[in-house]
């Protein structure tokens, strides 16, 4: 096994390889060809293929991103060259040509390909070569190994990164022009859609839509396996399901028809359980649901251990997400240390389609006659969310009032909020028959700053553009089931979101808790609001109101931001203008603003997710196509202008799992700069939701960070996150107590017993100290 | 009364070595289970394996469907014995409950990647008739033996055998032969493949880590106490018996990869393997002998926190033991 023993071809094509890695690493500060050329060569085995050793230098390349950075601009251009050979091998040379073989195999709609070779010159010449240069390495992976077309059997890739680009935006273009704007986007990374888009657009069944919302089944056998019917055909085409369990009746109710007793909900999701795993996502991701509960419903303390780990395999669900859906009325309760009333919904029926006042009434008439199937402390009940929340990251806080009384869709009384979806960032009316659907997208702030500052022009015209190919994407959507079809379009909500904000942060170096981050954030928010509004009007104009109009708030001369008293408005006079517009055009979307997780879009475009502070300076991501590393590019930046970027503060920053906090001889500045989600303040992080709520129509998925939660810290920040206006919380996220052993960095020499005193402290604040972690 | 005194000391209150009841609960918060580990993509997985990456996992399925129990077996025959102290056996007590979880682990994942019930035997058997798998065991088996006719630690010989059975387990066993198990799931992992099995060996590499945590802790705990024990010729023997692990898991990873495979040699293999028997003896405070680098960059994705993206993996780093009451005016 050394180059002695390789074939001599094997030799040679390591030498192409590595002449290949110095010609790629030109322009590259920071960049040495030769860490990566050598060990190609030196590794060579015999046999190994010009492809072989192209993916073994990319390997190596990627795993020096930790040291250097720029790395990941290396193995993402060797990546591309990778790509573009691999494309090449199926004789595809220009974007008509991929477009055509796609179509060949199946893969594309006749009218996208139709389309293309009508305008094969044309959109061939809209192919920026040297848009590849904006990945990094991460970004580019996941594009190829998730997104690209690949052939039915010998599954090589059909097309390059930016054919797919640039056949996304076909598959929603009615012109090259729209074509055109649409993959300036996308190319320069400023705007991605939401993955069902980015996977299916252009598709011979084109499911364009992230989300679906099912209202609780009836209480009854019919409705329930109706339900589980919808899912499955809802799940298969890449969409995350939310569904409420809260008409349900509850353990113990008496069944009418057999003189026997219920068993309660548990059983019921046992199956849904099982059914939203079998049916995976067009074979790309397992299918993934969040039951909501009413936290009214008597199986409330079952439905909160559906997720442990101890107890009866019978009453868990392992692939189940859980979210409690909170009346006002409880959290009240909870702050007064009062009594909470358990009902069973069969019944209370009125319970599930109340909020606000009405069900506050409703409540305390059924509390009256003695209906309660019991009666617990609010506070016993409140903790056992936080427990849930602290050992499973589940059991999603959402608050069912405000996610009601502010929603343009709830105007008339029978249109009601029954829950949120997948990802908490969803708000829309459901019924039994209405499926709320969400089409979703994200502008990516980081490519609308510099150093210099904001660019808000910028901002408005991305905008403008999302929400004229979001409103599109509901008229060309395959919709799976009738229920999910008519409700989206009558209500034809889009859901336009953002990610980069923590990068916004850094290059303009506003450290995340700061008066001017959350002055930024709001004014951000404000400004997409608003573009989006004045889009969506400009829309109704042309194309008309959506079918629902009349039976929206916005009808009835309230628009969203009207809720929110305290809200910062920057743009006075502007947001007059859109009154006026809405009310003489209406609206073409019932709802426009959602700020999804964006997990997977974020990691192609290179940024923080959504609104998320990082959760440490250097991570590795995990994704379908393995383990990645990534270091914060801002810190390597500045700890090098200082010259303290070396091996000594890099394996410091590694030993203390990304946290620059601890580290000697790092000023004071950077450390505020870059503190981590587990170092900020969380109230910070809710503030600054608190402040985007009056710009987000529907809602935002916010998650928490608590390195080492107690039921006492929990409650007291989710109650402050409800008394803050936040209409939903997604993760807690909380930190494993114990670890794996560090291979890679250096121990100290000599290991010492913990001295007397950190024993002693360790036992006195088991939570908080570091030496119990 | 010192740790290794023959004994069954009951006494936890006061507490002699509080360390060891910290690292007991800080477990008891980790706890998982194999039902939460999903396998079914591997199998997709192994349908497109070349034959020499299939001989390698059969070989790795192979290891670890006896590698937990011969640990497990060695902490009931020997370590619980003689640690001579209520709340270090406590962690003992949970060790081995890990250890089973482990043992399961495997078993399903056996059943799971070898259909076959002859199959499945045969990989149970590699103990005795697959040479590369043999020798390991044999190894550990000599380690075990070496301290069992101790019924107790009277002499300074019986505590010094006792210590290099202790430091065998934690640095060449599991803190070795399983590291080196380690690196091939994750190669496999940096390629995108057995995501399920990579899955689990997160779980598995946590808790070993922390067993080898536990059992160094214990080696430093005898070093304060009796520090005339860390003479030169126990030096010499961990590093003889720590070169021994080397040479055995090293012909162990030339019947697994033969003549190499992408990013993973025999070289590479033995460099790291070096690098990581350094790093033991620099914990125990030893003289380091090798001076190699680690060359397998996807081992350094191990030390940097878990960005789960929650579409695709269950998180790994929820605790299961939660405090405290219900306060509203808690700072957070």
């Amino acid at each position: 096994m050394s180059i002695s023993t390789a074939a001599p071809l094997a030799r040679d094509t390591a030498e192409l390889v590595a002449d290949l890695v110095h010609r790629l690493s030109e322009g590259l500060d920071g960049v040495d060809a030769a860490e990566v050329a050598g060990p190609v060569v030196a590794g060579v085995w015999p046999g190994a293929t010009e492809t072989d050793l192209r993916s073994r230098a990319i390997e190596i390349a990627a795993s020096l991103v930790v040291r250097e950075p720029a790395y990941s601009r290396l193995a993402a251009r060797l990546l591309s060259r990778h790509i573009a050979a691999e494309v090449a091998d199926s004789g595809i040379a220009h974007f008509s040509d991929s477009v055509r073989h796609s179509h060949r195999e199946g893969l594309l709609s006749d009218g996208v390909a139709e389309f293309v070779a009508t305008n094969a010159a044309a959109l061939d010449a809209l192919i920026d070569t040297e848009a590849d240069d904006r990945f990094g390495y991460f970004g580019l992976r996941t594009v190829y190994d998730r997104y690209l077309l690949r052939h039915p059997h010998h599954r090589g890739v059909l097309e390059t990164p930016q054919h797919f680009f640039l056949r996304v935006a076909c598959g929603l273009a009615e012109s090259v022009a729209d074509a055109a704007e649409l993959y300036a986007l996308m190319s320069t990374l400023s705007y991605l859609p939401s993955s069902p888009t980015l996977f299916n657009s252009g598709s011979r069944r084109s499911q364009l839509s992230s989300c679906f919302l099912l209202d609780s089944p009836r209480d009854e056998l019919e409705s329930i396996y109706d339900r589980y019917g919808q899912v499955a055909r809802l799940s298969k085409y890449a969409g995350g399901i939310g569904i409420s369990w809260s008409k349900v009746r509850s353990r113990g109710s008496l069944i009418r028809g057999t003189n026997g007793h219920s068993n309660g909900i548990v059983p019921w999701l046992r199956t849904l359980d099982s059914s939203v795993a079998a049916v995976n996502q067009g074979g790309r991701r397992k299918g993934a649901a969040c039951v909501y509960l009413a936290t009214w419903h008597a199986d409330v303390e079952e439905f909160l251990e559906l997720r442990d780990n101890t107890g009866s395999e019978d009453r868990r669900t392992h692939n189940l997400n859980l979210a409690n859906w909170i009346p006002d009325e409880f959290m009240r309760r909870v702050e007064a240390d009062a009594e909470w009333s358990l009902f069973d919904p069969k019944d209370v029926p009125e319970l599930a389609d109340t909020w606000g006042e009405e069900f506050d009434r409703h409540y305390r008439a059924a509390e009256a006659a003695g209906k309660a199937v019991r009666t617990v402390a609010a506070r016993e009940l409140y903790g056992r969310m936080m427990r849930t929340l602290a050992q499973t990251g589940n059991g999603w806080m959402t608050f069912a009032d405000v996610s009601n009384r502010t929603c343009n869709q709830t105007a008339k009384p029978e249109n009601v909020v029954h829950l949120s979806n997948l990802c908490t960032e969803i708000l829309e009316v459901t019924s039994d028959s209405e499926t709320a659907v969400c089409n979703l997208g994200s502008v990516n702030l980081a490519a609308h700053c510099t150093p210099d500052g904001f660019d808000f022009d910028r901002l408005a015209a991305s905008v403008r553009t999302a929400v004229t190919f979001l409103d599109r994407t509901i008229d060309l959507s395959y919709y799976p089931t009738p229920e999910a079809e008519k409700a989206n379009k009558k209500w034809r909500p889009i859901g336009l979101g953002l990610m980069g904000l923590a990068d916004v942060f850094f290059t303009l170096r506003l450290p995340f808790d700061s008066p001017e981050a959350l002055r930024l954030s709001t004014r951000i928010s404000e400004h997409i609001a608003l573009a989006a509004y004045e889009t969506s009007a400009e829309l109704a104009a042309r194309l008309g109101a959506h079918p629902s109009y009349e039976d929206t708030r916005a009808a009835r001369g309230v628009l969203h931001v009207d809720h929110w008293p305290d809200a910062r408005i920057s743009e006075p006079a502007r947001w007059e203008r859109v009154r006026a517009a809405v009310a003489e055009h209406g609206l073409r979307n019932s709802l426009m603003i959602a700020i999804a997780p964006t997990a997977t879009i974020a990691a192609i475009a290179g940024s923080a997710e959504c609104t998320e502070p990082v959760v440490t300076n250097v991570f590795k991501r995990e994704t379908l196509s393995g383990e990645f590393i990534q270091v914060n590019r801002y810190l390597v930046a500045d700890l090098a202008a200082r010259g303290l970027w070396n091996e000594d503060v890099r394996q410091a920053i590694l030993r203390a799992e990304g946290s620059i906090a601890d580290i000697p001889g790092i000023p004071d500045d950077l450390k505020l700069l870059y503190r981590t989600a587990w170092e900020l303040p969380q109230r910070a992080l809710i503030d600054l939701a608190a402040g985007r709520t009056p710009f987000i129509d529907q809602s935002q998925s916010l998650n928490l960070f608590m390195a080492s939660p107690t039921i006492g810290k929990l409650s007291s920040m989710y109650a402050y996150a409800w008394r803050s206006g936040l209409k939903t919380t997604y993760y807690l996220r909380s930190r494993p107590a114990t670890r794996i052993n560090q291979t890679t960095v250096s121990v100290p020499a000599q290991a010492q017993v913990p001295s007397a005193e950190a024993v002693a402290c360790s036992l006195e604040n088991p939570e908080t100290c570091e030496a119990c972690q | 009364m010192t740790l290794l005194d023959p004994g069954m000391d009951l006494t936890l209150r006061p507490m002699r070595y509080p360390d060891f009841y910290e690292q007991y609960r800080a477990a008891i918060r980790n706890t998982w289970t194999v039902e939460e580990v999903d396998l079914a993509s591997d199998l997709a997985d192994l349908a497109k394996f070349t034959d020499a990456e299939r001989h390698l996992i059969n070989r790795l399925v192979a290891f670890f469907a006896t590698g937990d129990t011969i640990v497990a077996n060695n902490l009931v025959l020997n370590l619980y014995k003689h640690v001579n102290s209520p709340e270090g056996r406590l962690y003992l007590s949970r060790q081995l409950f890990e250890e089973a979880v482990h043992v399961q682990f495997y078993l399903t994942l056996l059943d799971t990647y070898l259909p076959d019930p002859e199959d499945r035997a045969k990989a149970f058997a590699a103990v005795e008739h697959i040479p590369s798998i043999k020798e390991k065991a044999d190894f550990c088996f000599r380690w075990i033996d070496s301290i069992d006719r101790l019924d107790a630690l009277r002499s300074r010989e019986d505590r010094k055998a006792f210590l290099l059975n202790l430091i065998c387990f934690a640095a060449c066993i599991e803190g070795l032969f399983f590291y080196g198990a380690f690196a091939y799931v994750y190669w496999l992992r940096s390629r995108g493949l057995l995501d399920g099995l990579a899955t689990g060996t997160n779980w598995v590499f946590r808790d070993e880590s922390c067993h080898m945590n536990f059992a160094f802790s214990v080696v430093d705990v005898v070093r304060r106490e009796e520090p005339e024990l860390f003479d030169d010729a126990l030096t010499e023997s961990v590093s003889r018996m720590l070169d021994e692990a080397v040479a055995c898991e090293l012909q162990f990873a030339e019947d697994l990869i033969g003549s190499g495979l992408p990013g993973m040699t025999v070289p590479d293999m033995k460099s790291y393997l070096e690098y990581v028997a350094d790093q033991r003896l620099a914990r125990l405070g030893m003289p380091t002998r090798y001076g190699a680098k680690n060359p397998f960059g996807f081992m350094a994705l191990q030390d940097v926190q878990e960005l789960t993206n929650f579409f695709e993996r269950r998180p790994t780093a929820y605790q299961v033991a939660v405090s405290g009451t219900v306060d509203l005016d808690e700072d957070f």
